[in-house]
């Protein structure tokens, strides 16, 4: 598993211009982004366009990164998710721009354990906090996170009224970070 | 919105990126300038994202999504060989084919302007392909012929797909024929230039998915069929 420290060595000579560096990255990173875009995006042409593209963009902002504000983890598949939400509002096919709520519905479905990036028992651990969530809560996060939706598309969706929405997103993703976050 | 009113309510949703735009706008205002909830905010996010990583789908990418994504960017920074004035003045008189996107033409007047103030290390290959933003691009990888050759496909979404090149001009009565390479094999000619350092090269014949593309040395009057080894290719884009 990646050490932290050297992750921001590496988004450091990325920052100076080693593309070797990216390379890097991409060797520690490479896969699970492509495994979240792959799970995002119809195909896996799509996937491979925007992990190119997700990758450019690592090397153009690569300057900005701020430790203080997440892990470079977090902040790579940031920037996949948030390019491949991009992708499918322009430049995908009308069938393709929206995740059905049942292709999204389950935040851990097709999980499988990526040890360069999660250790095996860590990995179990969180896949045992995110069961651990009650059954809507884990949909409303499933829903925001692999279908890009916001609360109040959530709700409109699911027939659910927005308040109750809302709490469901705070308290799944207060779980999350306290359960996760204490075991670090 | 203060500091000491703290969007406690909304960060989750925040960080899941769940939120509406407008309410986005607020809370970024805040936590760009709050310790606390920027610290709160990388907790949310590092967690949200660990689980991501463990519930993505464990699939491997195609084997050589490693060598472009490097090969885009391996001389991005590299220093100048030659004048840059004349380099870029030269790449300027060329004509620049309709097809070639204007945000690509802006740029490399960008660059023009650039030079001008003494940034001289700025490449100009690395920052035409940087500008495409509207398509796919497809680095080329060098063969021994050539190792600091460099060339990229850049697929637009709309147009035809077009070469960015980095080669010296090629000797005298030959010329940089790119071919697009069909399964069978089939190679196809897409076009000649004789041009140096950085152009521009759109290809004329089709490129379906999944073809290569290679670029060659031939006589100047190009050839049908490729006569000598690629300096420059990519098995599939």
């Amino acid at each position: 598993m990646p050490d932290k420290a050297d992750d921001v060595r590496l988004i450091e000579r990325v920052a100076d211009g080693d593309a070797e560096a990216l390379g890097e990255l991409y060797d520690r990173y490479g896969r699970v982004a492509f495994g979240v875009l792959y799970r995002m995006l119809p195909g896996p042409e799509a996937a491979e366009e925007v992990a190119q593209d997700a990758f450019h963009a690592v090397w153009r902002q690569a300057r900005s990164y701020r430790a203080d504000r997440g892990s470079v983890r977090t902040w790579l598949l940031a920037i996949c998710r948030n390019a491949a939400i991009d992708w499918r509002r322009t430049r995908g096919k009308r069938s393709e721009r929206e995740v059905t709520i049942d292709a999204a519905a389950e935040l851990l479905s097709d999980a499988r354990v990526e040890e360069r990036v999660v250790s095996a028992m860590r990995a179990e651990r969180v896949r045992a906090v995110v069961r651990e969530l009650p059954d809507e809560q884990r949909q409303v996060l499933a829903l925001a996170f692999w279908g890009g939706y916001s609360q109040s598309e959530i709700a409109a969706r699911t027939n659910t009224p927005l308040g109750t929405v809302k709490s469901r997103v705070r308290l799944a993703m207060n779980k999350l970070r306290e359960r996760l976050e204490e075991e670090r | 919105m203060s500091v000491e009113r703290h969007p406690t309510e909304d960060l989750p949703a925040y960080a899941l990126g769940a939120l509406d735009e407008s309410e986005r706008e607020t809370i970024a205002a805040h936590v760009e300038g709050c310790a606390r909830c920027t610290r709160d905010l990388a907790q949310f996010e590092d967690a949200l994202y660990e689980a991501a990583a463990v519930g993505a789908v464990d699939v491997q990418p195609p084997r050589d999504l490693r060598t472009r994504i490097v090969l885009r960017h391996r001389d991005a920074r590299a220093p100048a060989a030659t004048s840059w004035t004349a380099r870029i003045a030269g790449l300027l008189v060329r004509p620049v084919p309709l097809a070639v996107p204007a945000v690509l033409a802006l740029l490399l007047v960008v660059s023009f302007a650039i030079v001008g103030t003494n940034r001289q290390q700025i490449d100009t290959y690395e920052h035409a392909l940087a500008g495409v933003a509207d398509g796919r691009v497809v680095a080329l990888a060098p063969t021994s012929a050539n190792p600091d050759a460099r060339a990229a496909v850049v697929i637009p979404n709309q147009g035809q797909p077009y070469l960015v090149v980095r080669l010296p001009a090629p000797p005298s009565g030959k010329t940089w024929e790119a071919w697009v390479l069909k399964p069978g094999p089939r190679a196809v000619a897409a076009g000649t230039s004789t041009a140096g350092d950085v152009f521009v090269l759109p290809l004329t014949a089709p490129l379906g998915a999944g073809d290569g593309v290679a670029i060659t040395l031939e006589p100047s009057a190009g050839s049908p069929q490729p006569t000598t080894q690629p300096v420059l290719v990519v098995d599939r884009t």
